[in-house]
Formats: structure tokens, C-alpha cells, sequence
């Protein structure tokens, strides 16, 4: 058997292959993508050069250690990850975990990302890490391989259409685990206006257009937006002259911004964003919530949202603080999350490992 | 105050009508006003009804929406559970809901045919109730008395179908959907086979959400009564109007409302018939508050303008990946 030092070596040798610059599979999944409109070319770059700092060996063995990794303990059990996001190479982390406790991976690509993460588990093949991968952007195309656990992202109202269709092509039977994670939404709490904080909070903010269960809805601050307003709104502005906002919003947006004018809430009308000092359950894209508060308005706003809140995230010593069960991460880290962080508090590692035992 | 009678007078032309309204509401409804205001729209605006931006119905939890000078005679209050926000319809002349309940309704269900019932024992908690204010307008304007809430001992309900039946009229019992479900369950009340049901959604307070369909079919077996017999209102705190649907067929307006489906990520643009989206309300007789209102409810329309009520519109969680895994299976 691998000792577990050489496996987590031999996974980071097929990543940083991945990750040369003279890979011409990536390179040319990347053009590809950009070509066809499915990501901007600046979310894709700030994707890959997170991921080249996330995955590094010494990342990966320190995820082990903190997930308790034992190395073969899915012993081949077939896994089954759907990848669907709104992010560049969104589940990346899910195959990683597949691979790290020696299961086999079936994935069905998102659509939207179709490209970049086959170049991926070809860099595995090479490496002789995945036997047997199966995946397609088709589920059809798996129909038959049944799996022993399935990893995805989901809502309440989408999990029985996607356990009727697991069912219906054999992937999955009624008692097959499944780890579904529900968070949309994650929370900023500042205490100052320093460049530093503005600009990690834009970036919380507006990355990937302002999708992603890591990107921030709501920020909590000691100010008032109307006082923040302009100096804001020209981060926002440097942000875009870098970061074009790949994605428009529809109509209703500024349908908002009429409604909101019209009764009086504070906002900031940044034509593809809106920020409106105001605070309701962050389910619409295009939306910043500005509340003016502390410790005490961020515990309530926790209370009421929890369900869909993945992340708290603050600055300087408040970082590692517990505001009712999230422990907060460091703000800059919003849109460059360590390999070990937490999708919904589950480490998928040792989720998987604990189907095993059962 | 603006005359009221225009509004229900058919000589004039809904989009007339509507107008007047329009310019009325853009000139003394300063939310209004602003509203209209980003859309570069003022009270000097001429427009097709179908361009009238629609404020979000959630500005009556928000905002008084009662047109500036006015004095509220009375102010409906939605019911809500503990921490939920309410709406507030402040009333300014109750004499245009008196007119616009009882034309409709007689419309419908007509006076001489009917002797009314009203169960609507939830409501009754809130005496803000605009449900229960529209039954007791119906009880008190009854000549023959025979109208009424259910009353709560069967032997006088008992007394009171035999009245109603010697002066030759139906029942029409009236009431919040799950009330109605409850009372289908409690054996104590019998009606007669060709009683009439008019049921009104309420479904807020109930154990889960249920289709019309359901709800008709629970309906008619639990009363065993046929499910022709069985008919729905449309109406909400928020509107001095209400709309009917019989038989479990579309719901009509009447000709002071405009209702329309609209696209929820586009609001100004209506859907096809057949298209689910957002349904928009123009209701004249807000005369005085807000009469053009774009509701949380989802609907579809069909090509005769008439519509269905498909249950609440429930926005997909389009900021994570949660969405999109519907999108890819």
C-alpha cells in the first residue's frame, strides 16, 4: 500500500503539471472558455492562481492531518460528484477528496465549466491516480455505474428532482449517501474603512460577479452606507477597471431601485450592482445588504439567515472569533479559501471516510 | 378628495379610467410619485395601462401608502404569524370597498340566491381583517338578515339552513381555505348537497401549500359536495377589489382591475399566455393608496385575459450553486 506521504506527493506532481504554464490542455480549456462566454477571462486567472497557491503539498498534507485522511479508506467505492456552479472548476475540492481517500470518481461536469476540470483529471491519469474515471456533461452518459455516495450542491426544492433522476438512471439507490450543501450566501463584518479592509471587501464582493456561496451579500459595518457611498464606490470602480463584470443584471434590478427610492431605503445605484442599506434573506444576484452595526446586529442577522449563510468573515483580531457556531475566516481569504475549508461546516474527507465505516 | 363614482362607471374607458387614477396617484402619493419619478414618468404622463411601472407589493409592509392630506377611516392589517411583517391598507373612503365588494360579489353570487355563511375563525383573531370587514359589510347589507357568520352551535345552524330554505335560497358558505378544510373535518355540521363553497386562499396559516386542484378535491369530498360547486376568490389586504374563478375555472376581474403576468426578472414586460411569471394588479378602486401593485404571487394567463393563481412565487437561490444543479440535471 501507498504510505499516505508519497500518495498526497504523487497528487501534488499531477497538479503542478496541471498547473505548468506550458500545459497546453489548460491553456487551451481556458481560451475556450472565455471564448465561449462562460467565464470572464479575469475570474478564470484569479481561479487558476488561487488554486496554485491552495494546492500546494504542503496544503494538501495539512488538510489530511486536519481531516484525519487515512489513505485507501474508500477502497475504490464509486463516488459521484455534480458539479454545478457559478465559479471556474467549482468542485474541484470534491474530486480532490474522491481521490485523496482512494475511491473512484464519476463526475458529471457542470455545462458551464465543461472544460477545465477534464484537463485536470487527465493530469491524474498520467500521474496513474484515477482508474477508471468516468465523466461527461451528460448524466445519461454515467447511467448504470451506481455509486456509494454522491457529493453535490443543491437546494431543498431541487434535491427530489435530483434524487428522482439519480434513481432513474440506476446512479443511486434511496439509501445511497448523499452530501448535499445548501449555502448561497456569506456575511462580512468590518470595523474600519482602511484601504486594505475596502478593498478585501470588494473583492468578497464583486469576484465572480457577486455569485458563489463564498462571495458576500451582506456587510456589516460601523458606518452608514450614505457615508460610504462615494469612497466605495470608486474600489468598486478600480475593481471593475480589472474585473469587468461578466454577467449583467435583468431589468428587475433597477426595478428595485426604483422601489427602493420610492420608500426611502438608502442605496448605491452602480448599474450592474446594487447596495441598499437594508437587510432581507440574500437570495437575488446583483444585491450588496449594507447594515450599520456591530457584533450585536451581525449575532441577529446570523440568527435570522443561518439557513443558507456559509461564511462569517471579519479582520484582524476578530478573525477566529465564534459568532454563533460560524467561526470567523480572514476577509482576504473570502474569494481564496484554503483546500481544508468547510463547504456548509462538512470536511467532505471526513464525511466521505464516515459513509465508509457504516 | 377625487370623486370616486368615475371608477366604476363602464361608459368610461379602462384606460381612461386608469389614467385618471395614474395621474392622481403620481401627483398625492409621494411613494408613488418617486417611483414614477426613475422611470422619468409625472402626473402629466399619458399611458397604455400595460406601461404603468407596478410597485412591489411589499411597500404596504414598508410605507403608508395613503395619498398625501387623506385621514384613514379604517386601516386593514394582513394577517401574519409571530415575526412575520404585515401589510397596512390604510382606507380613506370605505365607501369605494363597500362598492366594489358588493357589485362583484352580487355579481357572482347574487343576493336573491343565496344565503351567506361566513367560517373564517383564524381571521376573526384580527380585527384588522379586511376579509372580515368585506363579511360583515355582507351580513349588514343583507335586507333579510338571513346572512351570517356560521354559528358555532350546530342546532342553531341547524335552525338557520331550515330559514334559509323556506325563503327558497342556497347556502353559500364563505371562507379562508383551511379554515373551510377544518370544518369539512368536524362532523357536526351537515350541508345540504347543493350548497355552494366559496373558498379565498389563506393558505398562510395552514400546515403546508396546496394546489387549487388539491384543495377543490379535498374540498368537495370532505363537504361531499361536487367540485363545480366549489368556487375561489382572489383578494388580499392590499386590493379593494377582489376576483372570482367558478367552478374551478380562470379568475375574471372586474372591469375597474387590470390583472396581468409578468416576467419576474423583467417587470415591465408581460408574459405570453400560457407563461408562468409575476402577476401584476391595476385596481382602481385603491383609489386612494396604491393601485398598481406587482404581487409575490406566481400565475398564468390565458389568451381571453383571464388567469390562474399558481401558489406563491418562489425565487430560486440565484447567488450560489443551488439553482443551477436544477439547470444541469
Amino acid at each position: 500500500m501507498v504510505s499516505l506521504e508519497n500518495h498526497i506527493k504523487r497528487v501534488s506532481d499531477a497538479i503542478e503539471h496541471w498547473l505548468r504554464p506550458d500545459n497546453y490542455l489548460l491553456k487551451e480549456a481556458i481560451d475556450r472558455t472565455v471564448n465561449e462566454g462562460l467565464f470572464s477571462f479575469p475570474d478564470l486567472k484569479h481561479r487558476i492562481l488561487t488554486l496554485k497557491k491552495s494546492l500546494r503539498k504542503n496544503h494538501l498534507e495539512r488538510w489530511a492531518r486536519i481531516s484525519g485522511l487515512i489513505p485507501g479508506s474508500m477502497n475504490g467505492k464509486r463516488v459521484l460528484c455534480l458539479h454545478a456552479g457559478n465559479l471556474p472548476l467549482v468542485g474541484i475540492q470534491d474530486l480532490l477528496a474522491v481521490l485523496l481517500t482512494g475511491g473512484t470518481y464519476s463526475g458529471k461536469m457542470s455545462r458551464k465549466d465543461p472544460y477545465l476540470l477534464p484537463t485536470l483529471i487527465k493530469s491524474l491519469y498520467k500521474y496513474d491516480l484515477i482508474e477508471n474515471a468516468d465523466w461527461s456533461t451528460k448524466l445519461e452518459s454515467l447511467s448504470g455505474f451506481k455509486s456509494d455516495a454522491v457529493l453535490f450542491a443543491g437546494s431543498k426544492q431541487s434535491a427530489e428532482k435530483v434524487n428522482e433522476k439519480l434513481h432513474s438512471l440506476n446512479l443511486a439507490g434511496s439509501s445511497t449517501p448523499r452530501l448535499m450543501r445548501t449555502a448561497h450566501f456569506s456575511i462580512a463584518y468590518i470595523r474600519d474603512n482602511q484601504p486594505e479592509t475596502m478593498e478585501n471587501l470588494t473583492e468578497a464582493v464583486f469576484r465572480y460577479g457577486g455569485t458563489g456561496c463564498r462571495s458576500v451579500a451582506v456587510v456589516v459595518a460601523p458606518f452608514f452606507l450614505n457615508s460610504q457611498k462615494c469612497s466605495f464606490t470608486d474600489y468598486v470602480e478600480a475593481f471593475w477597471m480589472k474585473n469587468p463584470q461578466h454577467q449583467k443584471p435583468s431589468d428587475s434590478l433597477f426595478h428595485r431601485f426604483a422601489y427602493n427610492k420610492g420608500v426611502g431605503i438608502e442605496q448605491a445605484w452602480l448599474n450592474d450592482f446594487l447596495i441598499e442599506e437594508n437587510v432581507e434573506k440574500p437570495i437575488d444576484h446583483f444585491i450588496l445588504y449594507w447594515v450599520k452595526g456591530g457584533a450585536k446586529e451581525l449575532e441577529e442577522i446570523i440568527k435570522r439567515y443561518r439557513d443558507g449563510l456559509q461564511s462569517v468573515y471579519t479582520t484582524g483580531e476578530l478573525v477566529g472569533e465564534d459568532f454563533r457556531g460560524y467561526i470567523s475566516e480572514p476577509l482576504e481569504e473570502a474569494q481564496n479559501p484554503p483546500i481544508w475549508w468547510k463547504p456548509d461546516g462538512i470536511d467532505t474527507i471526513q464525511w466521505l471516510q464516515k459513509q465508509v465505516d457504516k | 378628495m377625487i370623486s370616486h363614482e368615475f371608477i366604476f362607471n363602464e361608459k368610461l374607458s379602462f384606460e381612461e379610467r386608469c389614467n385618471r387614477v395614474f395621474r392622481y396617484q403620481a401627483k398625492n402619493n409621494s411613494v408613488l410619485k418617486t417611483f414614477f419619478e426613475v422611470y422619468g414618468l409625472s402626473s402629466e404622463s399619458e399611458l397604455n395601462p400595460a406601461e404603468i411601472p407596478l410597485l412591489p407589493i411589499r411597500a404596504f409592509k414598508e410605507k403608508s401608502l395613503l395619498c398625501g392630506g387623506l385621514k384613514p377611516k379604517l386601516v386593514f392589517k394582513s394577517s401574519g404569524t409571530s415575526g412575520m411583517e404585515r401589510s397596512t391598507h390604510p382606507i380613506a373612503n370605505p365607501d369605494i370597498y363597500k362598492t366594489s365588494i358588493k357589485t362583484e360579489f352580487y355579481r357572482h353570487f347574487p343576493p336573491d340566491y343565496y344565503a351567506l355563511a361566513c367560517y373564517m375563525p383564524g381571521y376573526r383573531d384580527n380585527p384588522d381583517s379586511s376579509l372580515i370587514w368585506m363579511a360583515k359589510h355582507l351580513i349588514d347589507d343583507n335586507t333579510d338578515g338571513l346572512n351570517t357568520f356560521l354559528p358555532e352551535e350546530p342546532n342553531e345552524f341547524e335552525a338557520w339552513k331550515e330559514r334559509a330554505e323556506k325563503k327558497g335560497k342556497k347556502i353559500l358558505l364563505f371562507g379562508a381555505a383551511f379554515g373551510l378544510m377544518d370544518l369539512a373535518e368536524d362532523q357536526r355540521y351537515h350541508f345540504p348537497e347543493n350548497t355552494d363553497i366559496l373558498e379565498t386562499g389563506g393558505m398562510k396559516t395552514y400546515r403546508r401549500e396546496m394546489t387549487k386542484s388539491e384543495l377543490r378535491g379535498s374540498l368537495s369530498e370532505g363537504f361531499g359536495i361536487k367540485s363545480e360547486k366549489i368556487h375561489s376568490e382572489y383578494g388580499m389586504c392590499e386590493l379593494l377589489s377582489q376576483m372570482y374563478a367558478l367552478s374551478g375555472k380562470w379568475f375574471t376581474s372586474p372591469h375597474w382591475v387590470h390583472v396581468s403576468v409578468r416576467h419576474a426578472d423583467q417587470p415591465a414586460k408581460l408574459c405570453s399566455p400560457g407563461e408562468e411569471g409575476k402577476i401584476g394588479i391595476i385596481d382602481l378602486a385603491n383609489l386612494h393608496s396604491c393601485s398598481f401593485i406587482l404581487t409575490e404571487d406566481r400565475g398564468v394567463m390565458n389568451q381571453s385575459g383571464e388567469f390562474k393563481v399558481l401558489g406563491r412565487w418562489h425565487p430560486e437561490n440565484r447567488r450560489g450553486c443551488n439553482f443551477l444543479i436544477d439547470q444541469e440535471m
